[in-house]
């Protein structure tokens, strides 16, 4: 794979990190999930510049000025999505507590947002995530992990999960409940 | 070209009575999807899509002007406005994000020859656009969206579905799956086989005890 298609691939993957945790800093009021937003979004500053200088580069090798004005184009606005999020972030952090409407938007939305601590007895515990394919099987996608005081962003499929864990997640509103019973061990998974 | 998605969308509620929480999650709500399709656009060089997304964007900059009008409305005191503008910023940001999904399609504008890379991006990417179709064999055909609970089934969401020459994009939960819709999904490579093992028959769609009783 081509540094610069990889690059492209973090900055995609990233961006859409972002606004999922963005929203969640709202909804939780959550400054620290806010804070962490903000440096993705430095992060993804730099990558994004890093992307059109290369694009540059390899224009000026292979005259292929109109691929690399397809990649600096995309970069651009990829770059506008995560700045995007940076913007709701930033409520979060200004505000002592965000405007109730706010919240109860996020919640009507199609997408929404839900918060679950994993108990013994859940079939997620000791187990990947991608090997409980928790997302095709309960609808919610993982966007944070918060691990005793720690938190982990945007887990790959390889994180296990413990007992404790305060799982955050995105998907449609009619997914929260199974998701819920899921991490509290009363529904249980299928077995792959 | 009938497009039933966007009828239902701007029918969906009279804007000059919607409250600003309506509003507020109508932007969220087209944000994403725009998002979505825009990539869907370039993935499957549709200027169809594309062009969805740009009359999306529209409708993103009407309802940015009357949450503005609504929220100015409602502050009576300085604190309640110092709130409301904070929740601006939360639809100033949807707004910005519907205006970057707008960028993305810009790039169909380029040559597809210049684009391979995206589509290489996007098959790549942690969650998928992919395109499915219905086999007539299915026991997802003449069943709504809601009432399967598609996206809590398979973490698939359905953005858009091709009927002949018909879009729906955005479809809503009362949308009735038919034979031969062609469905637009998002979501990871695991969800997407399964409900590919549905929607060509080979699988029938689960049902459960609850389900039973109703």
């Amino acid at each position: 794979m081509d540094r610069l298609d990889e690059m492209l691939l973090e900055l995609k993957d990233t961006s859409e990190l972002m606004i999922d945790l963005a929203y969640s800093s709202l909804l939780y009021n959550n400054k620290e999930i806010a804070e962490e937003v903000v440096l993705m979004e430095e992060m993804l500053d730099e990558l994004a510049n890093d992307i059109q200088r290369r694009a540059i580069v390899r224009a000026m090798d292979d005259r292929d000025e109109g691929k690399a004005f397809a990649i600096i184009k995309l970069a651009v606005a990829v770059e506008e999505i995560s700045d995007a999020a940076m913007q709701i972030a930033t409520v979060t952090i200004q505000e002592d507590e965000p405007h109730p409407v706010i919240r109860l938007s996020i919640k009507d939305a199609d997408t929404t947002i839900t918060r679950a601590e994993i108990k013994p007895g859940s079939d997620l515990v000791g187990k990947s995530l991608g090997k409980m394919r928790l997302a095709s099987q309960s609808g919610m996608w993982v966007v944070a992990v918060k691990r005793e005081r720690k938190y982990l962003y945007g887990p790959d499929k390889n994180v296990v999960l413990q007992v404790g864990d305060v799982v955050i997640a995105r998907g449609p509103p009619e997914a929260e409940q199974y998701f819920q019973d899921i991490c509290d061990g009363k529904e249980r998974l299928e077995e792959p | 070209m009938i497009d039933i998605g966007r009828e239902k969308r701007l029918d969906k509620y009279d804007l000059a009575h919607a409250t600003v929480r309506e509003i507020l999650t109508e932007m969220k709500d087209i944000s994403e999807i725009m998002v979505d399709l825009a990539y869907a656009s370039i993935m499957f060089d549709s200027e169809e899509i594309a062009e969805e997304v740009k009359n999306l964007e529209e409708d993103m900059e009407e309802l940015s002007k009357n949450i503005r009008i609504k929220a100015m409305l409602a502050a009576r005191t300085h604190k309640e406005a110092a709130k409301l503008s904070s929740l601006l910023e939360v639809a100033s940001a949807s707004r910005r994000i519907s205006n970057a999904a707008g960028d993305i399609v810009k790039i169909m504008e380029v040559d597809v020859a210049k684009r391979p890379f995206l589509g290489f991006i996007l098959r790549e990417a942690e969650e998928k656009i992919k395109r499915l179709s219905l086999a007539e064999g299915s026991d997802m055909v003449g069943r709504l969206i809601g009432e399967l609970g598609v996206e809590s089934e398979t973490g698939m969401r359905i953005i858009a579905i091709k009927r002949g020459k018909r879009w729906i994009y955005d479809p809503e939960e009362d949308t009735k799956l038919k034979a031969g819709d062609v469905l637009i999904v998002r979501g990871t490579e695991d969800g997407y086989e399964v409900l590919r093992s549905y929607a060509n028959g080979e699988e029938r769609w689960p049902v459960y005890p609850e389900e039973e009783e109703d």
